[in-house]
């Protein structure tokens, strides 16, 4: 597949968008932080990790959503399913596990007054039990959250009843990933970002490839193929229920910088491993706050996942996890560091960026903004805000 | 003569082995703290020996390195580490990069 040097493209191709200015407001208020919490946060399901990270029974996650203002804990239980409860307590509403992962014989147990509860979610063991007062100890198990899987994504949906189940909710995604192999490869770096900015602004700035020529001409100007040699054109953008992916092919005739080279030639693997792309890069937005990065690699693809966890109208915390397929040898392992380090500090020049669009923002003196064709998949994601602002 | 700790036909790599550090954190700080004179240094003369670097560990198990090959393997791990300061931003730090207290790789993966 070759990308067309045309213009205008994505506007053709989905009319309904449309092409006027966005509003800023959403991006920057306090009122539109909480629609968001209630709206959006609770109301669709939300990435909280892969099932590599809870490999064997007993193993556990727990997270703090401050958006959600819950605590979630997934874990897989000794029959080896994967479930999902919020993460107290029943006696008096402790959080019941506070490391974020850990593992268990087959109990956790409340660090306040060691009540205990099994990896099915069911209350075993109460201390004094007798002193109590006609305990309903069968009622008193952990409080279950919704919890899906797709292809080892484990997501989570606080609503009593969610409108949809995951794969109805991914869709169009879930069609493109499907059987995509993504257990194969093992999560090798983890950054944890914290930024002094709106999660959507922080979302938004990655979630287009117009700027790579200037905000990172020192890193990776010629990333993606340039209509002249300066301007990104997208081989692919498709617009999903919620979601959106836009891809692009590589720029012809880039010269990388000597180590780059050299980590492709130790990257070399006797046999090919590959996602399922749609172009060399593809970058999808899933609803609300995760994207998922799509790499082709020298011999063996890798992919990336961020999860923008709002804090505050003004602060989020962007989980980075990078995966790679388990390097055979030591060449293999320096390459991944070379691209591992690439992506490290691009990102850091991207989050700098963030923290000044948000001042930029917060002053209210822009009140629009203006999006171009290679900028579609944002306009898309607001027209998605938009959507579930305006839900009953 | 000093103590050897690289592979004795990687001893021309010795003046640098500071930079054999074994994990990520440090060898960022280790970019972080040096001259660019010294980051420029390390990189010259690793560049021309890692494709050799690479050959030599590739015969190891890489859950099995020997210690001696564990510091190449670790000297090799700092190039990647310092490419980007030598071929991109020609400075130890990103230009305009984030404040690296709050940009933290978590450790246990």
């Amino acid at each position: 597949m070759r990308t067309v040097i045309a213009d205008k493209r994505w506007a053709e191709k989905y009319p309904e968008v449309g092409t006027g200015p966005v509003l800023a407001e959403p991006l920057i208020s306090q009122e539109h932080f909480e629609l968001e919490r209630e709206k959006i946060f609770r109301r669709t399901w939300l990435n909280i990790g892969r099932v590599e990270e809870i490999q064997n029974p007993g193993d556990y996650i727990a997270k703090d959503l401050t958006m959600c203002r819950a605590s979630v804990l997934i874990i897989r239980g000794k029959d080896g399913e994967v479930r999902g409860f919020h993460n107290v307590c029943s006696h008096r509403g402790n959080k019941l596990v506070w490391d974020e992962k850990g593992t268990c014989k087959g109990t956790l147990t409340c660090g306040f007054h060691a009540w205990a509860y099994n990896t099915k979610g069911k209350l075993t063991w109460v201390p004094d039990e007798d002193n109590f007062f006609d305990l309903p100890k069968c009622d008193l198990g952990l409080t279950p959250i919704h919890t899906e899987v797709f292809e080892g994504f484990i997501f989570i949906h606080l609503a009593e009843r969610p409108p949809e189940s995951l794969r109805e909710y991914l869709g169009g995604v879930a069609d493109q990933l499907e059987g995509g192999g993504f257990g194969e490869l093992a999560l090798t770096a983890r950054y944890k970002v914290d930024e002094h900015a709106n999660w959507k602004i922080a979302l938004d700035a990655q979630n287009e490839l117009y700027h790579l020529p200037f905000q990172h001409r020192r890193t990776i100007p010629e990333f993606c193929v340039l209509k002249d040699g300066q301007f990104t054109r997208l081989l692919d953008v498709r617009l999903f229920n919620h979601h959106s992916v836009y891809s692009s092919d590589p720029h012809e005739g880039r010269v990388g910088p000597a180590t780059e080279k050299l980590a492709a030639q130790f990257s070399v693997a006797e046999t090919e491993h590959r996602l399922p792309r749609i172009g060399s890069f593809d970058f999808y937005t899933i609803f609300p706050n995760m994207a998922l990065l799509l790499f082709r690699g020298v011999s063996h693809d890798f992919y990336m996942t961020y999860n923008f966890w709002p804090q505050a109208v003004d602060r989020t915390d962007w989980d980075i996890k990078i995966y790679f397929r388990p390097a055979e040898n030591a060449g293999q392992r320096v390459g991944q560091e070379y691209f591992k380090c690439l992506l490290r500090d691009l990102l850091q020049e991207d989050a700098t960026a963030h923290e000044q669009i948000h001042i930029g923002l917060a002053s209210r003196a822009k009140k629009e903004l203006y999006f171009q064709d290679e900028e579609m998949q944002i306009r898309y994601f607001h027209t998605v805000l938009e959507r579930f602002y305006a839900e009953a | 003569m000093a103590t050897q700790t690289l592979p004795a036909e990687f001893a021309d790599l010795e003046p640098f082995i500071d930079w054999a550090l074994a994990t990520e954190p440090e060898r960022t700080r280790k970019r972080l703290a040096s001259s660019m004179e010294d980051i420029q240094a390390f990189y010259d003369c690793m560049s021309t020996r890692v494709e050799a670097a690479m050959a030599y560990l590739n015969a190891f198990s890489l859950d099995a390195l020997p210690p001696e090959a564990g510091r190449l393997f670790h000297l090799s791990l700092s190039l990647m580490e310092v490419a980007n300061a030598v071929e991109m931003f020609q400075n130890p730090s990103v230009i305009k990069g984030f404040d690296v207290k709050r940009f933290a790789p978590v450790e246990d993966v």
